[in-house]
């Protein structure tokens, strides 16, 4: 039950040997971070282009084969017969390691998410805890990358950007934790079943609060607009990597793009449900019968669901870039740690509210029949939708007042600023006169 | 009183060699806080000095069962809270180091001689 | 293989650990450290203690380090070169005194006498192997599987003190750094036009030349 690499998603079924955990660690290796992640990334830029060039009423690549399909293997190309210019001031040990680790990191977050049945490349009992910490790397990588390049410009740029990591770091965070409150357990897998049982986290009022703070923290995690500042090119070139080029730049761009996919992955698995239909549709499949379904059968479907619903996190954050501007630092700091903060903690609260009101008793009866064999009864839908009304209303509570306890000191602000006595230049030189 | 069987692994990792490596991170460390003048640096040994520590406790709740009566996981919770007060040790001792330097402009800590008769 | 394991990454933690007490270059040190703490966390790993690790790795790679390379910044020239360091003679002495320590507690580990129900350290060769608790008895082994869960049970009974410790501990360090490290007026414009002596109120009594000379920046902030 508890083993380290085995699978409890819906029927327990798997397609790698369990017996030969080597064999299907060589596969993910192999198949999935050598092939299939790097060609996703690859092909995620080509569609960024696309999609912000629709936006902005162009047509985007369309000269490398058809629909310029063939774009980001000559990008890539392109980068790798690059010179590999290494800047003479420059640390050049911690210059070529500061990439690898922000890659590493992207990657090693990957490591945890289920795909499908049985398609976790690894089923930790602590994987939530083991994503956040791994996802906590790339700050070092950052701020290595701007201070090894001796160069002011990626200096600034890697300070602004490790202190916005730090800083969206705690409302994503503690956006994971009504999740947790909800599934009782670390596990990915574990979080996926109980979605299965109770349909998408996102169909409750905390579960929903926290999905958006989540996104938005995301968003600033993965350093895009409207939260570029480290790499703002406007304001400081390129921040921490412009002191790179060829494929030590492109290390930079695949972790990026790696980074805004594990990202969508853990958005979708954690809210959305991972591989899952919507809740009467899976009830659906079983009345079908798919128990009987040889698991690969059941894994294309799931990774297929999987896949369009991280596309469309994808596109939201495409939309997202091409729609916002740029925010200012200060802004910035302050939608942080004045808003998104104070919202995801009382969202805990909130979360605590909805699992006594609509999951304690359906979870503690579903553990019994698993001991005595009865027949489940699922509760009724009043329990649900007391649960909404009272939760919902919580949580609009707790935005109004996080919105209206922030006007209030801003308009304070405001006030002191304005009403206190500061003369006007012209009466500057009467002052002087004045003191003397 | 009965004896405890001792298992008969070959390949496992003596519990021996986990206190090897502990007691001798722990001997750097102390020989960094020694011999470091940096303030900063002075708090990284004593980082090692706490990680050392840690080290110990886990390997002794992994390898050694405890007294009746005293609970299984007393070694965990203790690496757990010394993981926590390491912590917030680091944050409250770069803030001294950061209000010294603005004071003495100076890092090292035998900078700080205002109190020296 | 196990054992090479252990041994392979030991030998890489007492080399990252001498590389942070002996490298000059203070940014190279925390890398030396990150490194150590990061073995730390393999040697977790070893202990069957997976979820220790993840917490070791976010807590201090992901929070410490970084603070200590901020505090590297603020305190030092930027490249982190450390000006100052212990003459040789020095480093000997306490390098003998820490061979000293090393030897005193390997011989304690070594010479540890156990009684017939808790064996000699030196003589424990493997791990015990545990039993899944039944009946709601806490085992190590259900530590092992699910640590998340059994921790989070004992700090809820009997570490609930100690927890609501350090609850306060952590608000209090987090406090007392920010109170510490802030400089007073350094974000509010308001104050530093004040001090410039620019308000009416204080104007006459101490806004005197002498001290708008003093500060340039501060004279022409009025103005924008």
């Amino acid at each position: 039950m508890t083993d380290w690499a085995c699978a409890t998603l819906l029927f327990a079924q798997e397609i790698a040997p369990r017996e030969i955990p080597w064999l299907a660690w060589f596969l993910w290796l192999l198949i999935g971070f050598f092939g299939i992640f790097p060609g996703v990334v690859a092909y995620m830029v080509w569609a960024e282009r696309k999609v912000a060039a629709r936006f902005q009423d162009r047509i985007g690549p369309n000269r490398v084969g058809p629909l310029g399909l063939l774009q980001p293997i000559a990008d890539a190309l392109k980068l790798i017969t690059k010179e590999d210019i290494v800047p003479d001031a420059a640390d050049p040990i911690v210059h070529l390691l500061a990439p690898v680790i922000i890659l590493v990191s992207s990657f090693l977050v990957l490591a945890v998410i289920p795909f499908g049945v049985g398609l976790a490349p690894v089923n930790l009992p602590s994987g939530l805890l083991y994503l956040i910490a791994v996802s906590s790397f790339s700050a070092l990588g950052v701020f290595l990358a701007g201070w090894s390049s001796r160069n002011k410009y990626a200096l600034l740029g890697g300070m602004r950007a490790v202190a916005q990591l730090v800083s969206y770091e705690v409302p994503q965070v503690l956006s994971t934790i009504p999740v947790i409150l909800f599934t009782g357990s670390l596990s990915l897998v574990s979080m996926v079943d109980r979605q299965y049982e109770f349909g998408w986290f996102v169909f409750s009022p905390p579960g929903f609060l926290a999905f958006v703070v989540m996104t938005i923290a995301s968003i600033a995690e993965v350093n895009r607009t409207p939260f570029d500042l480290p790499e703002a090119e406007s304001e400081i070139i390129a921040g921490y990597h412009t002191e790179y080029s060829g494929m030590r730049f492109g290390l930079f761009f695949l972790a990026e793009y790696l980074s805004v996919f594990a990202v969508s992955c853990l958005g979708t698995v954690l809210f959305l449900g991972g591989g899952l239909l919507p809740f009467p549709l899976n009830r659906l499949a079983e009345w079908m019968g798919t128990g009987d379904w040889p698991a690969i059968v059941v894994n294309i479907g799931m990774v297929s669901v999987f896949s369009i619903k991280v596309l469309g996190y994808v596109f939201l954050m495409f939309w997202v870039r091409v729609t916002l501007p740029r925010m200012r630092v200060d802004r910035m700091m302050n939608f942080a740690w004045k808003y998104l903060v104070p919202l995801s903690i009382g969202n805990i609260v909130i979360a605590a509210v909805w699992f006594e009101m609509v999951l304690r008793d359906p979870i503690k009866r579903m553990a019994q029949v698993e001991i005595t064999g009865d027949e489940y009864i699922p509760p009724g839908i009043g329990v649900g939708l007391k649960g909404w009304i009272v939760t919902g209303a919580l949580v609009i509570a707790l935005f109004l007042t996080v919105l209206r306890v922030n006007r209030g000191s801003h308009a304070s602000k405001i006030k002191e600023i304005t009403e206190s006595p500061i003369p006007l230049p012209s009466e500057a030189p009467a002052l002087f006169a004045r003191a003397r | 009183m009965h004896t405890v069987e001792l298992p008969v692994s070959g390949s496992d990792i003596p519990l021996a060699w986990f206190l090897f490596f502990a007691a001798a991170s722990f001997s750097i460390g102390l020989f960094g806080v020694l011999v470091r003048r940096n303030a900063i640096a002075v708090l990284m040994s004593i980082e090692i000095m706490l990680n050392a520590a840690n080290i110990n406790l886990i390997a002794f709740w992994r390898y050694v069962a405890p007294p009746p009566g005293e609970g299984i996981n007393n070694g965990v919770m203790l690496a757990l809270f010394v993981i926590t007060i390491a912590a917030a040790e680091v944050a409250v001792g770069i803030a001294l180091v950061l209000l010294a330097y603005r004071r003495w402009k100076a890092a090292d800590v035998d900078r700080y001689d205002t109190l020296a008769g | 293989m196990i054992q090479s394991i252990f041994l392979l990454f030991s030998a890489i933690g007492l080399m990252a650990a001498l590389g942070t007490v002996l490298s000059r270059n203070l940014v190279r040190a925390a890398l030396w450290l990150v490194a150590f703490f990061f073995i730390i966390a393999v040697q977790f790993v070893l202990l069957e203690a997976e979820f220790l690790a993840a917490i070791q790795v976010l807590v201090y790679i992901g929070a410490v380090a970084i603070l200590l390379l901020f505090g590297i910044m603020l305190t030092r020239n930027i490249q982190g070169d450390e000006t100052t360091s212990a003459s040789l003679n020095t480093k000997l002495i306490f390098g003998a005194l820490g061979l000293a320590l090393f030897a005193v507690l390997a011989t304690a580990i070594v010479s540890h006498k156990g009684t017939p129900e808790r064996p000699a350290w030196s003589k424990i060769q493997g791990r015990p192997d545990d039993e899944a608790g039944r009946d709601g008895v806490l085992t190590r082994k259900d530590t092992i599987n699910n640590m998340a869960k059994t921790v989070g049970d004992e700090m809820m009974t009997r570490f609930v003190i100690p927890f609501e410790i350090a609850g306060l501990l952590l608000t209090v360090a987090l406090v007392g750094a920010v109170a510490l490290a802030r400089q007073v007026g350094a974000d509010e414009p308001i104050d530093r036009v004040r001090k410039a002596g620019f308000t009416r109120d204080d104007a006459p009594a101490n806004g005197s030349p002498e001290g708008v000379a003093e500060a340039p920046g501060a004279v022409a902030s009025p103005s924008h």
